[in-house]
């Protein structure tokens, strides 16, 4: 089978000599493998180059790897390139586009994926050590041929249980440093296998759902509920809380006791609570450029262990809202950071603005699925308040970034709810005053005034 | 608040040349009514403030979680609910065993709010109910005294109860129980009862009517109002000033409320079955021979008269009793509740019924629980009762007979100080009143005019109740200073004693800082995000409601104490050995085995202390007589749990789950390991293994401990 493929391609390879004669070769490629987390973070660097010295302006960079959440290309001069996605069989590819055609061209392409370091064995045991095992390809899948490759692993800790070793390779400490293998044909998929020692919280949030609510009157109400999973090794037999307590390097190493969230410095009123109440058991420490919150479950997550919780706050809107008249523009974080290297598998984004808000304009970072909109309805409502909603599955810190939103919005109709209080207020005087002062009775009596 | 009477003359003196001295008076009334009903409110919400807007305790849960069904689901679903997550594998049909009137209440607010887009949370409805209704019980204690005795007592009255301990006790926030919304009912019916007698008109009677069907929809203690009303007609029976204004008054209630009544399906038909109505329904026939006799009297000679109603008694008599008789042999009439005879014989439910007696709240109050509960209103109370008795009238003999009565009840339970709470504040409020307005007449009146001749001064003296101004003055001082005594007490208990939310516990740590237990919540969300969906937990019966509340898993028995065999099979299971204990919960098919150990933080009402209920209880139905109480004290009679303690209890399942790896632990400085901080000793059986069970989870502070009962093991493994 694959000898007919070869043959096959080795032909079209002279057909396509003859007729061209140019063909993209991968001059020098370097790649990062960062496996020291949940995530796969991988930096490729490329040197492409034309072997008939035409100018190139499109490359195909092609990935077989599962669940890529995130990739972004940048060319030597450390602009971003234009992706372009394509559908094929089984693997993805990617087109960039370069500013200008040159027969030589540097590329840098960050990816990070999820999912890809899975925990081997799966359960493990309350003292046991979390192992957990990469699989991914030893060379750069590329539809182009690379001359020298080399490829250097970042590892969480240097027991290494096993590993891929085809030579030259060398490890030191938590390292590892494949090649440089010199040679190697387009689309070959030799597989690396690493099994090592990772203890670093395999959290996934399963879901999140922010709320974001502007307020004219200088607020904004930011509320995030999420769901999340311990998706490391799952515990096996049972908990024991006093070798938990007596020895916490020794037991329990992979449970997550406490992690670290951080919120935009100006945050203020910060809530931390689940469908029960209030979860006493957490700490604020305010930095300078943020607040650094320590969250505490209300129990260790171990493997296999779910909660879900509630996290609130409040941020002043001069600096997320902007106005030129009536127009006003929104500028806030898409999602924000839960912990460090998180991965979310699917995130709903809420945004409520202000009641009689018109003309809404979303533009987003990345591309989102756009719901429904709705009108939600709450103190002092008549016509309800737009709320904006969308979606995206598959997120990453790298996403943390900002989207906008343009409403246009009269000042005038922000004084609505105070005019309605008042009103109301006014009617209850104006009908008591009414029914104390008239007499509605149908039998009049009569009143005996002698003293 | 307890300067309200006093204050009252000087505070309005300047705006006198503005309002004609009417309106002052409404002016000063209002103020007081207003201050009063917020300060109750504001009392209740120490807990709120020190921890969070949270449901307290125990059975606030259960009613806390069937709101949150009515609310989202509907008034139909919620009568119809087949609660499968209680009473594994029983169930518990919800609609049919509760008293929905708080649910209802709670739910309706709740609806009401979201139609005018105030979209507040269900949960803090319901934490905010008891206050809320607190401040409306402040305003009907005013109308009810008023309509007994004076506007002024009645402001007294208000102002004392919106902080008496003793009310306060079953309505912070947070304590979402049918006691908060019953007792607002119970007094607006009496108050609506007092009007109907006054006026004996049949709109007044049928108002409370639909009053006394509200008080019924909520609580179980309106027996005890549906008690008290036909004493109070029998009473003025028996005084002779029965008329027909108080004919009216009790026919229409009775009709109207009987009726209504039966429709709470709970209820059904008990108020024409069960011994504890038939007081009620005598007196209603009574009524109407009553007013029969009353009838021919006036249509006959005396001579003819006597003969007949002599006749009359006596086989009227005769008949009632041979059909009681029959009744109840037959038993159409149902005997007399377990519940029922301990109100009248303090001893009976510790001798016969154990699970009535574990209940704390169902023991005989002390004598220092009166004085702790209502302050110097123990002493005013029997001021007040002297001044009804010193103008009797129709109203003041119902108040006197609500104080007598339910001061009985108070003493054989202490539950039921609270239905003696407010009759102890309208009457020192009369009490209070009624003194003040006598002394300070003197206070006033000497001030102003200091020339005046000796006869004048005489016969001033003779106008305001000849007393000399020094004594008045002294007097009204001493009021004054017991007045605000009584605030601080009613403050400084209400914030030490009452406003703990028990489910999340606080205790102070060596450098002064606050130290916080939430180990019950933390257990508890464990099991609902870390269990089986249908999983099945065992625990004591106390935890149940918290259980299915918080962590929405089926539970074996809970709070509603209704199936005694259930409950004794739990309390075998944790008294037994591990196989023996094994054998019923393959039985029960238990998951989980859940129980509550202070004997690292010395939390003291854990399951270990309450373990002698357990065994009393799972020994007291057929299949648990091997079970004996005796077999798990030590050789000297006492309940031990170091190595002096009996074989039995260091091996029973109890024992195994509180203690399991406790022995390697050390808790307190200079002590062996395995040293228990409640028992103060250390434990007794310390290396064990479980056999049937494993570690599932145990809190921080080892508050909670959840086991999980293995699986039968392979054959031939």
């Amino acid at each position: 089978m694959n000898w007919n493929c070869l043959y096959l391609a080795i032909i079209s390879c002279l057909l396509l000599l003859n007729s061209v004669k140019a063909e993209i070769i991968n001059k020098n490629v370097e790649r990062y493998l960062d496996l020291s987390s949940q995530l796969v973070k991988t930096t490729i660097k490329i040197n492409a180059e034309d072997s008939a010295g035409v100018p190139i302006k499109e490359y195909v960079f092609t990935a077989k790897e599962a669940n890529i959440a995130y990739i972004s290309a940048k060319d030597a001069l450390n602009n971003d390139l234009k992706l372009r996605k394509e559908q094929s069989n089984d693997d993805q590819r990617f087109v960039l586009t370069f500013e200008k055609a040159l027969p030589k061209q540097t590329i840098q392409i960050e990816t990070v994926s999820v999912g890809n370091v899975k925990p081997y064995p799966e359960e493990i045991k309350q003292n046991e050590k979390q192992l957990v095992k990469y699989a991914g390809l030893l060379y750069l899948y590329s539809k182009y041929k690379t001359v020298t490759q080399k490829t250097q692993i970042k590892l969480s800790s240097s027991n290494i249980i096993s590993y891929t070793q085809v030579k030259p390779f060398s490890v030191s400490s938590n390292k590892i440093i494949l090649g440089p293998y010199e040679n190697i044909k387009a689309l070959s998929d030799e597989q690396l296998a690493i099994h090592y020692e990772n203890q670093t919280p395999f959290l996934t949030v399963n879901s999140l759902e922010r709320t974001i609510e502007v307020s004219h009157w200088g607020n904004i109400a930011v509320k995030e509920s999420i769901e999340m999973i311990h998706s490391g090794a799952k515990l096996k037999g049972s908990f024991s809380r006093y070798d938990f307590q007596k020895d916490g390097r020794q037991s329990g190493q992979s449970a997550v006791k406490s992690y670290r969230t951080y919120l935009p410095a100006s945050a203020t009123g910060v809530y931390y609570r689940d469908m029960n109440g209030n979860i006493s058991t957490s700490n604020m420490n305010v930095q300078r450029d943020f607040i650094d919150l320590e969250l505490r479950p209300r129990f260790p997550l171990f493997g296999g262990w779910k909660t879900q919780y509630i996290l609130g706050y409040n941020v002043p809107s001069y600096e997320y809202l902007f106005s030129a008249g009536k127009n006003y523009q929104l500028k806030m974080r898409l999602i924000d950071h839960v912990h460090d290297n998180m991965a979310i598998d699917k995130a709903v984004i809420n945004v409520i603005l202000p009641e009689g808000s018109s003309n809404i304009e979303l533009m987003t970072p990345y591309s989102i699925k756009r719901r429904q909109n709705e009108f939600i309805y709450t103190y002092l409502d008549t016509t309800g308040r737009p709320m904006i909603s969308f979606s995206r599955s598959n997120l990453v810190e790298n996403h943390i970034s900002d989207f906008t939103l343009k409403y246009t919005f009269s000042r005038v109709s922000l004084l609505q709810e105070p005019f309605l209080l008042i009103g109301f207020i006014y009617f209850i005087f104006i009908l008591t005053i009414i029914f104390l002062r008239l007499d509605f009775s149908i039998v009049s009596y009569h009143h005996n005034k002698s003293e | 608040m307890s300067v309200d009477v006093g204050s009252a003359g000087g505070a309005t003196a300047k705006a006198k040349s503005v309002l004609t001295w009417e309106k002052q008076e409404h002016l000063v009334k209002l103020a007081i009514l207003i201050l009063a009903a917020v300060l109750s409110f504001a009392t209740r919400l120490f807990s709120v403030l020190r921890f969070e807007s949270v449901i307290h305790e125990f059975d606030p849960y259960f009613n806390y979680r069937t709101t949150r069904f009515l609310a989202e689901q509907g008034f139909y679903k919620f009568h119809n609910w087949f609660d499968d997550r209680a009473w594994y594998p029983l169930g518990r049909i919800i609609g049919g065993t509760i008293y929905p009137g708080l649910m209802v209440t709670s739910a309706a607010l709740y609806r009401i709010m979201w139609l005018l887009n105030i979209t507040v949370d269900i949960r803090n409805v319901c934490v905010f109910l008891a206050p809320f209704f607190s401040s409306l019980t402040t305003l009907v204690t005013y109308a009810l005294t008023k309509e007994i005795h004076s506007t002024g007592a009645g402001l007294v009255a208000a102002a004392l109860i919106s902080i008496v301990p003793g009310y306060i006790s079953r309505s912070v926030a947070g304590s979402y129980d049918n006691e908060g919304i019953a007792i607002f009912c119970m007094l607006f019916t009496y108050y609506l009862w007092i009007k109907a007698v006054k006026s004996g008109t049949i709109f007044w009677s049928a108002m409370s009517a639909l009053a006394y069907f509200y008080m019924v929809s909520s609580w179980g203690g309106y027996v005890f109002l549906i008690n008290l009303i036909p004493l109070h007609v029998l009473a003025l029976m028996f005084t002779g000033r029965f008329s027909h204004r108080i004919y009216i008054a009790y026919s229409t209630l009775y009709c109207v409320g009987t009726i209504l009544s039966m429709q709470i399906s709970f209820v059904g038909f008990q108020p024409i079955q069960s011994s504890e109505h038939m007081l009620a329904l005598g007196v209603f026939g009574l009524c109407q021979i009553h007013a029969f006799v009353d009838y021919l009297r006036s249509r006959m000679p005396k001579e003819h008269f006597d003969v007949l109603f002599k006749t009359l008694v006596s086989s009227v008599l005769t008949v009632v009793l041979l059909l009681g008789t029959v009744l109840t042999i037959t038993g159409k009439v149902s005997p007399w509740t377990g519940r029922f005879y301990s109100l009248l014989d303090p001893s009976y439910a510790k001798n016969h019924i154990p699970i009535i007696a574990s209940v704390s709240e169902h023991q005989p109050t002390s004598w220092s629980s009166f004085y702790f509960d209502l302050q110097i209103l123990v002493f005013l109370f029997p001021a007040g009762l002297y001044f009804c008795f010193s103008k009797l009238t129709d109203a003041n003999i119902f108040i006197i007979l609500y104080g007598v009565t339910s001061i009985y009840f108070a003493g054989v339970m202490v539950r039921l100080m609270l239905v003696l709470a407010p009759v102890m504040c309208v009457l020192s409020g009369i009490a209070i009143s009624h003194l003040l307005a006598k002394y300070i007449k003197s206070v006033d009146a000497v001030a102003p005019k200091p020339t005046e001749s000796k006869r004048q001064h005489k016969k001033l003296e003779l106008q305001s109740g000849g007393v000399k101004s020094e004594v008045a003055i002294g007097f009204v001082t001493t009021i004054t200073l017991m007045l605000v005594v009584y605030t601080f007490h009613c403050t400084w208990v209400t914030s030490e004693a009452y406003s703990s939310p028990s489910i999340v516990l606080s205790a102070r740590s060596h450098d002064g800082g606050r130290i916080i237990f939430d180990d019950f919540r933390e257990a508890y969300y464990w099991l609902q995000m870390n269990t089986p969906e249908d999983a099945r937990i065992m625990s004591w019966w106390d935890y149940g409601y918290q259980i299915t509340a918080m962590a929405n898993r089926t539970i074996l028995v809970d709070n509603n104490t209704w199936n005694n065999t259930h409950i004794s099979r739990v309390g075998q299971a944790m008294a037994s050995s591990e196989e023996k204990a094994y054998e019923i919960m393959r039985e029960l098919d238990v998951d989980y085995v859940l129980v509550i150990f202070g004997g690292l933080t010395g939390y003291s009402s854990d399951d270990i202390n309450k373990f002698l209920w357990m065994v009393r209880i799972g020994g007291s139905t057929d299949r648990g007589a091997h079970i004996k109480e005796k077999d798990y004290y030590a050789a000297n009679g006492e309940f031990r749990v170091d190595k002096e303690g009996s074989p039995t209890l260091l091996n029973c399942l109890m024992y195994k789950m509180c203690y399991y790896r406790f022995g390697q632990m050390y808790t307190e400085g200079g002590k062996a390991p395995g040293y228990d901080r409640v028992r103060a000793a250390e434990i007794g059986n310390k290396d064990f293994e479980l056999d049937v069970l494993e570690e599932a989870y145990t809190t921080e502070h080892w508050l909670v401990r959840i086991y999980k009962v293995k699986d039968l093991p392979n054959r031939g493994g």
